[in-house]
């Protein structure tokens, strides 16, 4: 120091420490004027760096400027930042920029905070921070290696019993996922994974914890949650191994880093990747379960109705079926019974026939008998009378009267009208009995009976007048 | 095929089974036989369903990951 700072005004000057050989004690307050004093005084210069936590206040922008081996927190009038005339954006976390300026000191008051920041009079958007270079070119990478579609193959449960999270203990991505699943109406079985998730420490450890998740068995989905930041906060999830891991996991994850301006290189490895840790917990369990048990409800009533009107049709069926089968047996029994009956019929005919055909046979036999012994008695008779003839024929000349008779016989058989007929000629009557000789007689009869040898056949005369036989 | 009867099915897989039976019965083409079967199908995937739903019903329970892979450890 140049010189040493003032006594304030604030009292009397306290004893130094013992056994110090530094000077002092001096009051702060001007020690802190002099500090800002000797820095404002050191060389003004140009650095340039990546922006990162950009804070745009009424009088003041702050940001840090970074690269891999140091930062700086920059402050820079708004007025003079405004009159740069940058496109709303350009100044974002990762912006590669040149500034100048110098090193100056807030000192603060026994009110406010004191602080270091370089003070920025000039600034000029060099391109893309590095960060963000370094992040799409490994994004490029990932994708080249086609390390960006496995996670989105794979079939996420749209009722996992089982939910894995990974997230920070004390963060408030914990309450959403909660709140979330309970207003799904899911109460199932959530293995939280805590880790840090935003320091050097926490990719190694998110990739342990999902590692670890996805080697128990009943675990079907992990969700990844944690709140929004600056793309440094959250460029744990943009680690290379990290991504690597959940590219190539069994399970599905979901991821939800950041807010949705936010991009980090895990959501493009994830299955889905969800603006909030709310939206991730709804994704993953994509069923409202209170809705689903009303639908499943109401499909077994479905169920049922169509069972119902399955059983009564099929009792329909089998009523018809038995009204059917009734309905045959009668008709095969009444049919059989005709048949029976009909079988019957010729049977009895017959039996009447026979009985019939016997009372005749019998009445023949009576006749017959009678008649048979009517023949012997007159045959007895007639041989008696002929043995009396004979007896008196019988005599000398008995020979001559022999032939006598026979010569009679054959005179008489020649008259015989049946020999005359056999021959050909024929008997005519008017079918009274009466024999006709004469056409006259037989045109006045109109019909007559011709007697033939074998039988007589009814004839009708003809008025029709012929000549008289010559 | 390589998948077997016996192979545990998924929520998903049962309803949507359940929605293409529900639309056969409605479409009235299934006949006696067919409905009274696709009814049994329907009543076992509602079973399986309403015991999926039953499992993530019973209350909400939280684990660490180390209590929980402590436990498995110690079988």
């Amino acid at each position: 120091m140049p010189s040493e700072p003032t006594p304030g005004l604030a009292g009397a000057r306290p004893d130094g420490v013992t056994g110090s050989a530094f000077p002092g004690p001096f009051p702060v307050g001007s020690y802190a004027a002099l500090l800002r004093e000797e820095l404002r005084k050191r060389a003004r210069v140009q650095l340039f760096g990546e922006v990162f936590n950009v804070s745009l206040g009424r009088a003041r922008v702050y940001f840090e400027l970074r690269d891999g081996a140091g930062a700086v927190p920059c402050a820079m009038w708004r007025d003079a930042f405004d009159r740069l005339g940058l496109p709303e954006g350009t100044l974002t976390d990762g912006a590669q920029v040149v500034v100048a300026g110098g090193p100056d000191y807030y000192p603060g008051s026994r009110t406010s905070s004191p602080s270091f920041s370089f003070d920025v009079t000039g600034l000029r958007v060099a391109g893309d921070g590095d960060l963000l270079a370094q992040v799409d070119a490994l994004r490029r990478r990932l994708a080249a290696e086609g390390l960006l579609e496995p996670q989105k193959r794979l079939e996420r449960p749209r009722l996992p019993r089982c939910i894995g999270v990974v997230t920070g203990e004390g963060g408030k991505a914990r309450g959403d996922v909660l709140a979330a699943l309970e207003r799904r109406g899911w109460a199932g079985r959530v293995v939280w994974a805590f880790a840090p998730v935003q320091d050097r420490r926490a990719a190694p450890a998110i990739t342990r914890a999902l590692t670890d998740l996805a080697a128990i068995s009943e675990v079907e989905v992990i969700v990844v949650a944690r709140g929004g930041g600056s793309l440094a906060d959250l460029f744990a999830f943009c680690d290379e191994a990290l991504c690597r891991t959940v590219a190539m996991l069994r399970v599905p994850v979901i991821s939800s880093v950041g807010h949705h301006a936010d991009r980090t290189l895990i959501d493009d490895v994830a299955a889905v990747a969800c603006s909030t840790p709310t939206h991730a917990a709804e994704t993953a369990v994509p069923l409202h379960c209170g809705e689903a048990r009303a639908v499943l409800g109401a499909t077994a009533r479905g169920l049922s109705r169509h069972a119902d009107r399955a059983l009564a049709a099929r009792a329909a069926v089998s009523s018809a079926a038995g009204a059917l089968a009734r309905h045959a047996r009668r008709a095969v029994i009444t049919r059989a019974r005709e048949l029976a009956a009909l079988s019957r019929a010729p049977g009895e005919h017959i039996a009447r026939q026979r009985r019939a055909l016997h009372q005749s046979l019998r009445e023949m036999r009576a006749s017959a008998t009678r008649r048979v012994a009517a023949e012997r008695a007159g045959n007895r008779r007639a041989a008696g009378a002929l043995q009396r003839r004979a007896a008196a024929a019988s005599g000398p000349d008995a020979a001559g009267r022999r032939a006598a008779l026979e010569s009679l016989a054959l005179a008489l058989a020649a008259h015989d009208p049946e020999r005359v007929v056999e021959r050909g000629y024929t008997v005519v009557d008017d079918r009274a009995g009466n024999v006709i000789t004469s056409a006259q007689a037989a045109r006045a009869a109109g019909g007559v009976r011709l007697f033939f040898a074998d039988a007589a056949v009814d004839a009708t005369v003809s008025q029709e007048q012929h000549k008289e036989k010559e | 095929m390589t998948e077997h009867a016996t192979e545990t099915p998924t929520y998903e897989a049962a309803t949507a089974r359940l929605e293409t039976i529900i639309r056969r019965l409605d479409s009235g083409e299934a006949g006696l036989r067919e409905t009274l079967e696709l009814v049994r199908e329907g009543r076992g995937l509602v079973e399986f369903c309403a015991a999926e739903l039953d499992a993530v019903g019973r209350g909400l329970e939280e684990l660490r990951l180390d209590e929980l892979v402590a436990r498995l450890e110690n079988g």
